[in-house]
């Protein structure tokens, strides 16, 4: 079957492929880099091509930045709330759907799902307007709102995903043994979630984080550490906004760490099937 | 513990314009171990969902003791489910399992422990208890199932075709028990088949369904050797079986013309003069002979070949494009050749003539 | 609904419902429907309040005529003169007095509902309008061509551990904020960045403007947005099964064959999806614009939203700029359904 020429052809072209992803990763890591490296030279604002010497400078000026400090609180505070709410509301969503018929789902599921294919800025608008109506303003609260719109659709179909490989006769197996409906949920179906509560709360906990397009309308007078940094691009940018890159990063890999050694534990624990 | 009985009556089940089980009217008598037999698609799964509450009944009334059940949720009903899936809660420990209806109940830890060791050793499972159920071996798993739903005393146990998951030696072994704790603990048994050995080994009482319908109730030897449509002739065992018309019946016998000729068999239900009959023949009551002699029709077959089942033999027989077959016991002095001709001798008591109907579908 | 109650009983089912309904409509519905109210009225002066207007100028015109007349009288004792100043006095309290009645007047604006926050998008701002769409088209287009062949080899050509490595990589710079990365770029690609020093070291005569052009928006823009592209395609050519590929392949079909015909009708989902995604974001996208423009390039379609928002306050033009550009990702979300025949159960995964 396989004469020599297209199997030399094969192997140029392995080779037009592997300098193409070698490019492509360049492309994804070399910015990486220099943001990193910005992080370290004493030079301000953040540059590679100015460079005056290595500096440990940044991270002390960024201890001692009174407003991305609280911007950080903020964003805690933000994203524990996003967390509070999108988990309830995405669960209760996938609750629901598990029970229409294709039908009616099927409506309620693209109403529930919108948000997530529409543009970030655009639901910070439209939770400003709906609140304005009510006297609510721009704040952590409304932001609380409006980042929950899409995230909490996130959530929901992760639990949606789990909910489809669950056995629903072990639900009415609990009913038949005498089970009330909430006895059922609370030993049967949510320990059958925890899995997917853990990874739902860890996406929200991250989209809310690093969330800015909705953010930067609905946060009014208050501001969240990435609406900080946002404002400070067009001026008196530091690289202490590198040093809180890098910390990002850190941050971020520490919770994949964290996220993926529970998920072993959980399996563990959790049995196959 | 003490079983209850079931009362079914005109209970049906329709799913749009599809009706699952046409208006049934059926007594499970308290402590029975009663079987319902049919093939896949039947009905069986939807009547017991009903039974146990998961499905209300698009008609008809259900009593559970003296009580109109009807209306009530699966988790009100004195029953308890083994489901054909076993459904047993992966994330909890055995003996967990098994008191999960105390549990539910708000009955101590202490209590509740005690009472799981207590039905796990009425099902051989001692010391299991510390064990999630997916360490457990199939049957293991089914005891399991069956201890979980005894711990919460019902009235009646249900169960879903439970053995069908299981390898042969295993089944066999579970029949022997499940009987076994039905007869310990008196719960009414209402047991789902489509495994014709299953439900005769085991049950008091059978009862036989087919597209929604149950075409018959009755004990074992009865729907065996007094099948009451050709339904239940054809499902349950082995038949043989002639086409013919009914000539006249007398005494309980009908005289049947079919085309080797004219055949005395037994009456069954419904039949009449002039009607188109089925006869059902027994492969364990044909009689193999080399000569046409005795009472009843005896008819001429070529020997096609043998299968050995171990105790009896199963020979094949062409009569004239029918085929025939005929069980005899292994007593290894049969030996005949392939091509040979053999006589069939059909007595009067061991054929039975039944108004031409529906016929089992084979698999 | 009875489903509902049937499996969850009537207070878990109750609680359920309400939470349902509080996300639909408070959350999704309702700030929505607003939106388009908003969009749908503007404060205007009532024609009374316009007429009244000018004749309060008038009057004050005419008043402070009347009253220099009044002060040049002042003091004469010509009878005459006394009678004329008499006259000119009482036509000014006459004055005064109509002028407090129409300055008590209510001219405070009034809501009028209308279309013209829509019509009336100025030609600057239409053509930035249209800017917008066809480069994030144009992103969208990029992004499928850069993603493809990454996802592809991903998915079948490398081998299980050095995928899991490619898919690690892909996911790595996305730990950092995505204000960071562009601005990542913006550090190269400024007129004294990284990308102008090699190429000066290089001997170039002088430092090129990449900024100016607009073009630093589109590399930034797919840099920030491949994941959302390579990740559904990746998805959907995981479920394709090898031997399909290798059947072609053996059936004689070249590598554009096979890609054409095997491999990418199997990722239309995938595709759909990551199309859909990057456009949204594209289109939307509100900080990659903010960082890469500088006020240097044309600004992008949301930076004009945001600036009716917190510049102008001019909110119900705002409403119906953002109304406008949720228009065409449904638009372009609808279409891209028809393309690639998915329904919205296979998008949202
Ligand atoms: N929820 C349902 N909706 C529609 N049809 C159903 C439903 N449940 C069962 N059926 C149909 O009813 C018939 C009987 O099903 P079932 O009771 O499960 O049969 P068995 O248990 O005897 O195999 C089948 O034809 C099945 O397709
Ligand atoms: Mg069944």
């Amino acid at each position: 079957m396989s004469s020599t020429a297209p199997s030399s052809s094969v192997s140029a072209s392995r080779v037009v492929l592997s300098v193409y992803m070698a490019l492509f990763f360049a492309y994804l890591f070399l910015p990486l880099i220099l943001m990193v490296a910005a992080g370290f030279n004493s030079y301000s604002p953040p540059s590679v091509t100015q460079w005056q010497g290595f500096s440990l400078r940044w991270f002390s000026e960024l201890a001692e930045d009174q407003r991305i400090l609280q911007g950080i609180v903020n964003s805690v505070v933000v994203a524990t709330g996003v967390i509070l709410l999108s988990l309830p509301l995405g669960l209760s969503g996938a609750l629901l759907l598990s029970r229409l018929d294709a039908r009616s789902g099927s409506l309620l599921y693209g109403v529930l799902v919108s948000p997530v294919l529409t543009p970030g800025i655009i639901l910070g608008i439209s939770t400003l307007i709906f609140w304005r109506q009510v006297d609510v303003g721009g704040g952590l609260g409304l932001t609380v709102m409006a980042q929950s719109t899409f995230i909490a659709a996130y959530c929901m179909l992760m639990f949606m995903a789990r909910l489809q490989r669950q056995d629903t006769s072990l639900e009415e197996a609990a009913l038949d043994l005498g089970a009330t409906h909430m006895q059922v949920f609370r030993r049967i179906t949510l320990p059958f979630l925890r899995p997917a509560m853990l990874s739902a709360a860890v996406i929200a906990f991250l989209q809310s984080i690093e969330n800015y397009n909705t953010t930067v309308f609905s946060i009014g007078a208050s501001h969240t550490l990435v609406t900080e940094i946002g404002s400070r691009m067009r001026f008196g940018l530091t690289p202490v906004v590198n040093i809180i890159g890098l910390l990002f990063v850190t941050v971020t890999v520490a919770v994949a760490v964290a996220y993926v050694l529970l998920r072993q534990r959980e399996r563990a624990r959790t049995p196959a099937g | 513990m003490r079983g209850k009985s079931v009362s079914l009556d005109s209970v049906s089940m329709r799913f749009g314009d599809f009706t699952a089980v046409q208006p049934t009217t059926l007594t499970i008598q308290a402590g029975e171990f009663f079987s319902i037999l049919g093939p896949s698609g039947c009905g069986k799964t939807t009547l017991l969902r009903m039974i146990s509450g998961f499905m209300s009944p698009t008609g008809g009334t259900i009593r559970i003791g003296d009580a109109d059940v009807t209306a009530l949720g699966p988790n009100r009903r004195p029953t308890a489910l083994i489901f054909q899936n076993l459904a047993l809660f992966p994330l909890m420990p055995v003996w967990e399992n098994v008191a999960f209806g105390l549990e539910v109940r708000g009955v101590s830890r202490r209590d509740r422990r005690e009472k799981a060791e207590e039905l796990l050793a009425l099902v051989a499972l001692d010391g299991q208890g510390d064990k999630l159920p997916t360490a457990l071996s199939g049957g293991q798993r089914q005891r399991v199932a069956i201890a979980r739903a005894l711990a919460v005393e019902p009235a009646v146990l249900l169960l879903d075709e439970p053995l069908s998951a299981l390898d042969l030696k295993l089944r066999q072994h579970m029949r022997t028990e499940l009987k076994e704790i039905q007869r310990k603990t008196g719960v009414t048994f209402l047991y789902i088949t489509h495994d014709q050995g299953e439900a005769l080994t085991m049950s008091d009482r059978v009862a036989v369904m087919r597209s929604g319908v149950v075409e018959q109730v009755g004990r074992g030897d009865d729907i065996y050797d007094n099948p009451a449509t050709s339904f239940v002739a054809s499902f349950v065992g082995e038949s043989n079986r002639l086409t013919g018309t009914v000539d006249s019946i007398s005494g309980g016998f009908a005289t049947v013309s079919t085309r080797f000729g004219t055949l005395t068999a037994r009456s069954g239900p419904g039949l009449a003069a002039g009607d188109k009959t089925i006869v059902f023949i027994r492969p364990e009551r044909t009689r193999l002979q080399d000569t046409p002699d005795g009472a009843g029709l005896a008819l001429r077959g070529t020997f096609l070949r043998r299968d050995l089942e171990g105790p009896f033999i199963n020979l094949f027989f062409d009569c004239q494009g029918t085929p025939f077959s005929a069980h005899i016991t292994n007593d290894s002095r049969h030996a005949a050749e392939t091509g040979t001709d053999h006589w069939l001798r059909i007595a009067p008591e061991d054929a039975l003539a039944l108004p031409a109907g529906a016929l089992a579908r084979d698999e | 609904m009875n489903a509902v109650y049937r499996s969850y009983g009537p207070l878990l089912g109750t609680i359920i419902l309400l939470g349902v309904a509080v996300w639909t409509l408070a959350m999704i519905v309702g700030p929505q429907l607003f939106m388009i109210e908003q969009s749908l009225w503007r404060m205007e002066q009532p024609d009374s309040a316009v007429t009244a207007g000018m004749r309060i100028e008038e009057l004050n015109n005419a008043l402070s005529l009347a009253q220099y007349d009044l002060g040049a009288l002042e003091g004469t004792t010509d009878p005459d003169k006394m009678a004329e100043r008499e006259k000119l006095a009482r036509s000014v309290s006459a004055m005064e007095q109509e002028l407090t009645t129409l300055q008590g007047q209510d001219t405070a604006p009034v809501k009028v509902y209308t279309i013209s926050n829509y019509t009336e998008m100025s030609g600057y701002h239409a053509e930035i309008f249209v800017k917008t769409i066809g480069a994030s088209l144009m992103v969208t287009l990029i992004a499928f061509a850069v993603c493809y062949p990454v996802a592809y080899a991903a998915a079948k050509l490398a081998k299980p551990e050095r995928a899991a490595l490619i898919l690690l990589g892909l996911v790595i710079p996305y730990a950092i904020n995505e204000l960071l990365r562009v601005f990542a770029w913006l550090m190269i690609l400024d007129y004294q960045g990284v990308a102008n020093s090699v190429l000066l070291w290089f001997g170039l005569p002088e430092p090129v403007r990449f900024l100016d052009s607009g073009a630093g928006v589109f590399v930034a823009m797919v840099y920030a947005y491949v994941l959302f592209m390579v990740f559904p395609i990746y998805n959907t050519i995981e479920t394709l099964d090898t031997n399909q590929i290798e059947a072609a392949r053996d059936l004689g079909a070249s590598t554009w064959k096979i890609h054409s015909r095997v491999v990418l009708p199997h990722a239309k989902p995938g595709i759909a999806v990551g199309s859909i995604m990057t456009f949204m974001l594209s289109a939307g996208s509100f900080s990659v614009p903010h960082i890469m423009t500088r006020g240097t390039a044309q600004p992008w379609f949301s930076q004009l939203i945001y600036s009716k928002f917190y510049d102008s306050f001019y909110w119900n033009q705002g409403a119906a700029y953002a109304f406008t550009l949720l228009l065409v990702c449904v638009a372009f979300i609808i279409l891209m359904m028809k393309v690639f025949k998915v329904g919205i159960r296979d998008i949202a995964k």
